[in-house]
């Protein structure tokens, strides 16, 4: 089935008893058993439920994998990756990562015993150095935030393979819309669905998706035993929000072109940073990897000064943290997303006091871009 | 899968007749011959606003065999559209027929819609309405603003009385619509006595020009009075209130004899007044479990606070239906009673404050509701009732607005009267607050 197809209808059936087109909201904590150890496949709330298995049926069928579970948010999901290593192994990770997930890894997980390497995965040759005996997993966000770096999937699926490692993407950014990572052969994809897939920023959510059977069973058996898992509400919420993904993303997508494009002819603008621009040091890479090239732009507008004078002078970009919103959203990733790395490691990114980051809403274009006019002026 | 698939179900076959209606309160019909949920503890929200039919046939079937259960019988009913029917609202409906001993029961958007619904099918132009002097303000709007349009005539009289009906009645009378206790007053009208008065009436009557009794009893809940168990045809709920109980959704209802439920379902599909499922669904998982606690609680509270007030001072009178110097005390003490058969007064209080002329004891009223406004933790000046939180309103300025100065006194609302719909707080904290207020005037 196409895309719009399986986010309409993948894991919705009308509802069996009644014929509701529309999935219910399960919400219920337990369920009633028929007699000791016999129930219809449904014991209670953390372990099962049906709103939330119709969305984890539903993104599952938008990323080409089998098995989607569903948590509480992205950093739940993430948390769950790290359940599949144990201590003294060791994890490859790209370097300028989400600054929540570096926090996780760095500033929690570390203390448990596990080992992390922040490299640069644009470069094969950095990722194959960075291999150690007790190396597990290779953990890949493409394109990064807010460097908007790209990893080769291609490449790190053929080091997986010789080493037996396993490799998880973060597709927030892009969504399965424009990059689906386990048709390059990628063992998991995870997600803030916070971000694009839920889409109206009134939703925190994550979900882990895979083909593998095993990992599909570990990461089960976590959901169930952390107990990080997202409410019935919100899971419909999200499955309201799938079904628009296709056309939220279109539009999204060409909005951030159209915009990239007006600040790279801006005097004003030292750099703009975006997949689509035939100047990222990765275009072709994205032309291969990717069917378009996200809502998300960086720019650098050279100071601390002439950025803040843009972050406050926007009126219908919205100065707050979180992303792929239908509002345009606008943030300052060295004090805000970003805060929690060392100054030092954060300008080693390229994330300098200038820089700002743009996400791209769906509203007319020509408003946006009459409002960052306006603000550098 | 179609909707005649019976699924076993392991409760199915309980005799649930032996057990107490605060118990039943809980579990409502989530077995029933329609559908069956009890497997899920907690019924899902239904969100969907069509349903799928499995062929053009059922499809057919479904809209013939739609309100009209007399032609077709009680089917497990097919679902077609949220404004038809849908499962939530159906659990509701069957759950607030049972604790209110009716047959049937249909919800609506809001107590309006159900008022303006029952009211909607039982008369037509050239028909008229009798009802007490003083109803709620939205009510007394209806039938005095909207039914001239449609020429259905309004007769407002004093119900205390119930022989006044006999003054009042004419060949085109069809309806005698009250709430018991009144609404903001508390007046006391004998169910019984008008089912006595009515019942007289209609020997004469035959089945077109029959007199029916439709009582607003919202004020009581269910817990507290069925007034169906004293002779009323229909009841009316605004389930905004007291069975919603946590002033999160709108609601209203109308219960009564099972062969009015098609044609009651005729009107809410046409006139539109639906109540959304996901207001059934919390009113049906929040509100009616905790309806006997709450009630138990507030009456509890009602009874000190109006105690308090009876005693101070600075009051000139108080009317609650549990105090033994009220005058509708003893009427009350007949029809207003819980589960078990206890005195079970309601959860509202309506009060003056004194003045040496009726303008000083309106300001001193005034005086009072601004204080707790600024000042009352526990109390909030509002509209609305059968809150967890105590809500204090003005009627003469807020619900009954519609009502003209110079015709307060014939609607029973005293230009200062003051109306308290207790909460769930300490009973103490009540009493600190109202004193504070009292002392400040
Ligand atoms: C790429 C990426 N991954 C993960 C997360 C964390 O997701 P959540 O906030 O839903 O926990 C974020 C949030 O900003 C993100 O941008
Ligand atoms: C006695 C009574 N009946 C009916 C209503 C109207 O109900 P709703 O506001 O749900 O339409 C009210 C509302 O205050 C009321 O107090």
């Amino acid at each position: 089935m196409g895309f719009s197809t399986d986010a309409i209808h993948a894991g919705q059936i009308p509802d069996p008893t009644t014929g509701a087109v529309i999935t219910p909201i399960y919400q219920t904590s337990t369920y009633a058993q028929d007699a000791l150890g016999v129930n219809k496949g449904y014991e209670y709330g953390r372990t099962h439920n049906l709103t939330r298995e119709a969305l984890e049926k539903n993104i599952a069928a938008l990323e080409k994998g089998k098995y989607g579970i569903a948590f509480a948010s992205g950093l739940a999901a993430i948390q769950s990756i790290l359940g599949l290593v144990k201590s003294g192994d060791h994890i490859i990770a790209t370097e300028n990562v989400y600054g929540g997930t570096y926090r996780l890894m760095e500033l929690i997980f570390k203390d448990y015993g596990l080992e992390f390497s922040w490299v640069d995965t644009s470069n094969v040759v950095k990722i194959r150095k960075a291999v150690r005996p007790n190396t597990k997993l290779i953990y890949i966000e493409t394109p990064t935030n807010p460097m908007l770096r790209l990893t080769d999937l291609r490449t790190v699926k053929g080091i997986c393979k010789k080493y037996d490692l396993i490799s998880v993407v973060d597709n927030t950014f892009m969504t399965p819309y424009f990059q689906k990572p386990l048709l390059f052969g990628i063992d998991v994809v995870l997600h803030s669905t916070t971000k694009y897939i839920n889409g109206h920023s009134d939703v925190i959510g994550g979900i882990v998706i895979t083909n593998n059977p095993k990992i599909h069973e570990r990461i089960r058996y976590l959901q169930n035993a952390i107990g990080a898992v997202p409410s019935p509400f919100d899971c419909w919420l999200t499955l309201r929000a799938t079904k628009t993904l296709a056309v939220r993303m279109k539009q999204h997508n060409e909005n951030a072109k159209r915009i990239a494009k007006f600040l790279s002819e801006n005097p004003k603008v030292k750099k703009v940073i975006y997949p689509g621009l035939r100047n990222h040091p990765h275009y072709s890479l994205a032309k291969r990897q990717m069917s378009g090239y996200g809502g998300m732009i960086t720019a650098d507008f050279g100071d601390l000064k002439s950025a803040k004078k843009v972050l406050n002078r926007v009126k219908v970009f919205t100065l707050g943290e979180s992303l792929g919103g239908v509002e345009s959203l606008i943030s300052h990733p060295a004090s805000m997303t970003h805060a929690s790395i060392p100054k030092r490691e954060r300008e080693k990114l390229g994330i300098t006091e200038g820089l700002i980051r743009f996400s791209v809403g769906i509203e007319d274009v020509e408003d946006l871009i009459a409002d960052i006019e306006h603000a550098l002026k | 899968m179609s909707n005649n698939v019976k699924i076993k179900s392991r409760k199915a076959d309980i005799d649930d007749t032996k057990y107490s209606m605060d118990t039943h309160i809980i579990y409502g019909k989530d077995v029933s011959d329609k559908w069956d949920y009890s497997h899920h503890v907690t019924a899902p929200i239904s969100s969907s606003t069509t349903f799928r039919l499995d062929s053009v046939e059922r499809g057919a079937q479904g809209f013939t065999q739609f309100a009209h259960t007399e032609e077709f019988g009680e089917h497990a009913p097919i679902f077609i559209y949220d404004r038809l029917g849908e499962p939530n609202k159906d659990m509701l409906e069957e759950n607030l027929a049972y604790v209110e001993k009716g047959e049937m029961a249909v919800s609506f958007s809001s107590g309006m819609a159900a008022i303006s619904g029952v009211l909607g099918i039982l008369t037509v132009a050239g028909d008229e309405i009798i009802s007490h002097n003083t109803l709620y303000g939205c009510t007394i709007s209806l039938l005095k603003n909207w039914y001239p349009r449609y020429n259905i005539k309004w007769n407002p009289i004093d119900l205390t009385i119930p022989e006044n009906i006999f003054n009042a009645l004419t060949e085109k009378t069809r309806v005698v619509y009250f709430e018991t206790p009144s609404n903001p007053n508390l007046d006391i009208i004998d169910i019984a006595a008008v089912r006595k008065i009515v019942d007289q009436i209609n020997k004469s009557r035959g089945d077109k020009n029959k007199v029916y009794i439709v009582i607003d009893n919202t004020f009581s809940t269910p817990y507290c009075q069925r007034p169906i168990e004293f002779g009323a045809d229909f009841v009316v709920h605004s389930l905004t209130k007291g069975i919603g109980g946590f002033g999160t959704d709108m609601g209203g209802a109308v219960i009564g004899k099972k062969k009015f439920r098609d044609i009651l379902h005729l009107i809410r599909k046409d006139f539109g007044g639906v109540l959304s499922a996901k207001n059934a669904w919390s009113i049906l998982t929040y509100g009616l479990p905790s309806l006997a606690l709450r009630q138990k609680q507030q009456i509890k509270t009602a009874m000190q606070i109006a105690e308090f007030l009876n005693s101070n001072s600075k009051v000139e009178f108080v009317n609650y239906p549990g105090l033994p110097n009220f005058r509708g005390y003893e009427t009350a003490r007949k029809q207003m009673v819980d589960f078990s058969g206890n005195f079970a007064p309601g959860a509202l209080i309506y009060f003056v404050i004194k003045g040496n002329t009726p303008a000083e004891s309106k300001d001193n009223g005034r005086k009072f509701m601004d204080y707790v406004a600024d000042n009352a933790y526990t109390m909030t000046l509002a509209v609305s009732l059968g809150h967890t939180r105590t809500l204090v309103e003005h009627p003469a300025s807020m619900t009954h607005s519609v009502v003209p100065p110079e015709e307060l006194a014939n609607r029973g609302i005293d230009a200062g009267g003051i109306r308290i719909a207790i909460g769930l707080e300490n009973p103490d904290d009540l009493l600190l607050d109202l004193d504070e207020a009292l002392k400040s005037i």
